[in-house]
């Protein structure tokens, strides 16, 4: 017999048994493996290790290489995995690591608000300086009539949310949608960067314009109060998942010297706890604007509308962004 | 050209990740699919059993969670693998061979609502011109969907079970001793083994050419035995198995 039959007879029994001790963990945690096993499973990946390099040495049959080259990849993914995920500690993941992200990664909020304020400027002026240009920046699903007859509409025809059941499916739709959009956003900056500052400024212009087309046809304050309430949340969450796409993106396409896998790496919980937060604000956003945002002044006086915008604002950002002193630890 | 991608592990063995095929991903993406479709559906159906005010809310919602949430709610659980990927054999790993974790799945899935733009088109291009086939989703996140076949321990042995060997006579035994060299041995092993993988045709033509390099090189002089039988006799005469009787 050649060396390779013997290398091979001897080996064999060990590769089934290994494979046999991986297919065991793969789906029961190792809990259920026992210690003995677990310490037998250890050995043997560190046998199969020695027989691939040998095994290279020894041979070129590409069925064998690729046998203990699996084997060996398998264990090496199952001995070097992270830490076993523990139960989530919710309270902590959103009140201390959520706060902390945003905090540590202010900037990208910036610049990603800054885009989207800019958008809106532009969008503003424009309709400011030329009204007819209004139609031209909006999508044809948003030309919608006169401001004032839709307020009209609004403020003296019966509540258009009436019950539970239609507040809740406007509000679920509402939010699936953002949550959509958001994707969307942060897809488009993590790939290109550009592309997330670009849809964050498209999103501001339309603001921009909508905004300006009420303030010019006199019902500014009713524009307020409808997008208030649910806007306070709704437009920070958008601009958050574009930031977190701005991340991403930087560590995709300037990784620096870290190299590529690194950065991206480094930035992956960032990103995850951003856009954790911006599910739970669309959600909330979306819920607010599938009921209380579109009550009519006879119900809710637009003060109290205006009164609610700032406060969830305000707690929003007194959840993300106070405690100042504990980013510099 | 799929290129394998090399990971040193800590003990200093170089493992290869070998990318999964396009055809095995987009099946497993379809199969996929049609499970979340069914799982929408389903929910759809249940939903009659709650209350009208939140029936609408509960079936976008759960809707929403699954068509979002199934591929990384698996890849995290099944360690890289959906329903679709397990059958198929694929799995998710990080580039540097390692599971995915929560944060990158959901990257990597979240980024698939371009890469599904527009039929699919921008991730299929994407995966046709990188050498590890990586669609932008996996490129965001580091990551590569690998095959995971296991394969079978070859056994050598089993080659060389054959009932007759009319080549196993002092000459030709003495001849494959001190003429066939360790590659030449492996290429009879390796055409054994991979024989019920090819077609007809091709298995055929490659083992009469196979053979005649062999009927030259240890002068064999049998004008009616096949090219199959002829590289089965010599790989069990080197796999030293004894007639079987």
């Amino acid at each position: 017999m050649t060396d390779l039959e013997r290398f091979i007879a001897e080996r064999g029994p060990r590769w089934k048994r290994l494979g046999a001790l991986l297919d065991e963990v793969q789906d029961a945690p190792e809990s259920q493996l026992g210690r003995a096993r677990l310490q037998e499973l250890v050995l043997l990946y560190r046998s199969a290790c020695a027989d691939l390099n040998q095994a290279r040495a020894l041979t070129a049959n590409p069925q064998l290489l690729e046998n203990v080259n699996q084997l060996v990849g398998r264990g090496y993914r199952f001995l070097y995995r992270g830490r076993a995920s523990s139960r989530l500690d919710w309270k902590g993941f959103f009140l201390r690591d959520v706060p902390a992200t945003f905090r540590r990664e202010e900037r990208w909020v910036r610049v990603a608000a800054a885009a989207l304020l800019l958008g809106a400027a532009v969008g503003f002026g424009a309709v400011m300086v030329n009204p007819a240009q209004a139609e031209a920046l909006l999508p044809p699903q948003f030309v919608a009539g006169r401001p004032s007859d839709r307020v009209a509409q609004i403020e003296s025809g019966k509540e258009r949310i009436d019950s539970l059941s239609k507040a809740t499916e406007f509000g679920s739709y509402l939010y699936t949608h953002n949550l959509r959009v958001s994707f969307l956003t942060f897809a488009a900056g993590a790939l290109t960067f550009a592309g997330g500052l670009l849809l964050l400024f498209y999103n501001g212009v339309l603001l921009g314009v909508v905004s300006a087309q009420y303030i010019l046809d006199g019902a500014g304050t009713f524009f307020v109060a409808w997008v208030g309430p649910h806007g306070a949340l709704e437009l920070p969450s958008i601009v958050f998942a574009g930031a977190a796409g701005l991340l991403a993106g930087r560590a995709l396409l300037m990784p620096g010297e870290r190299g590529r896998p690194a950065a991206l790496r480094e930035s992956f919980p960032a990103v995850f706890r951003m856009l954790s937060a911006c599910a739970v604000l669309l959600v909330c956003a979306g819920l607010i604007e599938g009921s209380f945002s579109q009550m009519s002044a006879r119900s809710v006086p637009y003060p109290v509308k205006i009164a609610v915008a700032c406060g969830l604002f305000a707690a929003m950002c007194g959840w993300l962004f106070a405690g100042r002193a504990e980013r510099a630890r | 050209m799929k290129q394998r991608r090399l990971v040193h592990s800590p003990e200093h063995v170089l493992i290869e990740l070998v990318p999964a095929g396009l055809g095995r991903r987009f099946a497993a993406f379809l199969l996929d699919s049609a499970i979340i479709v069914g799982a929408t559906g389903l929910i759809s159906t249940a939903s009659a059993i709650l209350p009208e005010a939140v029936r609408a809310m509960f079936v976008a919602t759960a809707g929403f969670l699954v068509l979002w949430g199934y591929h990384t709610w698996f890849e995290v659980r099944w360690n890289g693998q959906s329903p679709g990927k397990r059958i198929l054999r694929i799995r998710v790993v990080d580039g540097r061979g390692l599971p995915v974790d929560v944060a990158q799945s959901l990257v990597r899935n979240v980024v698939r609502l371009l890469d599904i733009l527009p039929l699919g088109g921008v991730g299929m291009l994407s995966a046709l011109l990188d050498s590890q086939h990586r669609r932008l989703g996996d490129r965001a996140s580091d990551t590569l969907v690998v095959s995971d076949e296991q394969l079978a321990v070859p056994r050598v042995e089993a080659l060389g079970a054959r009932r007759f060997n009319s080549l196993r006579t002092p000459r030709v035994l003495r001849l494959v001793d001190h003429r066939l060299g360790i590659e030449e041995r492996e290429l009879l092993f390796a055409l054994c083994l991979r024989a019920p993988h090819l077609s007809e045709r091709a298995r055929y033509e490659l083992f009469e050419e196979v053979g005649e390099h062999y009927r030259v090189r240890l002068g064999v002089e049998d004008p009616h035995l096949s090219g199959e039988n002829l590289v089965r006799g010599i790989a069990s005469l080197c796999a030293g198995a004894e007639e079987s009787t």
